[in-house]
């Protein structure tokens, strides 16, 4: 099976102790681990407001990390894992590979629009010395 | 609602705040921003009335843009504005639905995605856009339609009727 990335977020309860996040983060990254999966990025986005209420909280603590792996089933063993910690009020986990290659194939399909046009930008530099003798003359 | 579709034509950056602001402060919401524009527009969009009658191309251009002057004259005066994808132009081939920020300036206040024809975005993007805002949603970066507001104004609303 191809490899795959996810972007995993979940929100936390304001005012969390530390001590349980770092619970939470460890069962992620225990899971990773057992499963064959990556983590490619983890990142805390702190304290945000949310956009509606969430389990009655009005804010939420973001936790975000990327996860490269092989095996599906360490997403919804991960999933499983959140939905039963009590200090996660929301989680959400997105397939983000085929999202890439797409951007991927578009950017390269502008790289090699753009390699090959250079031919009528050639014509302008060619005006442009052109343009430069007219001021020293009229100098002159 | 024709009213706000010409504004969007005139300032598309500036639209969205300026329609959002007048559904935000009555609490009757969506309905009150409506009819606080048709009103405000009612003394304008008189005289221009007769002479667009005809042709509906005039009324439609010059009622936001020139002001009582313009429409007068009966000529069409177009001061429309060529609307370029936002995303093109920073060719932008990944929206990421975690940059709310981006995302909200395509979203009313209340959280409705807003039409094309409106902000400008291409089709494709437009498309991309849709996605990643309703990703964002999910994960309460930017409100459901009518959530986010409404969590508080439905309750002072239902209060004041019992």
């Amino acid at each position: 099976m191809e490899e795959r990335l996810y972007d995993l977020i979940f929100i936390a309860r304001p005012a969390t102790p530390e001590d349980e996040i770092k619970k939470v983060v460890a069962a992620i990254e225990h899971a990773c681990t057992e499963k064959g999966g990556k983590i490619e990025k983890a990142e805390h986005w702190g304290t945000r407001k949310l956009a509606y209420k969430v389990a009655k909280h009005r804010e939420g603590m973001y936790y975000y990390h990327q996860i490269r792996t092989n095996h599906g089933e360490l997403i919804t063993e991960l999933e499983r894992r959140l939905r039963v910690q009590d200090a996660v009020i929301k989680y959400m986990t997105i397939r983000l590979d085929e999202d890439l290659k797409r951007q991927k194939k578009l950017g390269d399909k502008r790289e090699k629009r753009a390699a090959r046009r250079p031919r009528r930008p050639a014509a302008t530099p060619a005006a442009a010395p052109a343009a430069v003798p007219e001021p020293q003359a009229a100098a002159s | 609602m024709a009213e706000e579709q010409k504004q969007g034509q005139e300032a598309p950056a500036a639209a969205p705040r300026a329609e959002g602001a007048p559904s935000g402060a009555p609490s009757g919401g969506g309905h009150g921003g409506g009819h606080s524009g048709h009103g405000g527009q009612g003394g304008h969009s008189g005289p221009p009335r007769r002479e667009g009658g005809r042709e509906g191309g005039p009324r439609r251009e010059g009622g936001p843009g020139g002001g009582p002057g313009g429409p007068r004259r009966g000529k069409r005066q177009y001061f429309r504005k060529k609307k370029v994808c936002k995303f093109c132009v920073e060719k932008m081939d990944l929206i990421d639905y975690k940059r709310a920020d981006i995302l909200s300036q395509f979203v009313q206040e209340r959280g409705k995605i807003l039409p094309r024809r409106m902000t400008g975005v291409c089709a494709r993007h437009q498309r991309w856009l849709g996605v990643a805002i309703k990703r964002a949603r999910n994960i309460a970066l930017l409100p459901f339609a009518g959530s986010a507001a409404g969590s508080t104004a439905p309750k002072a609303v239902e209060a004041h009727k019992s």
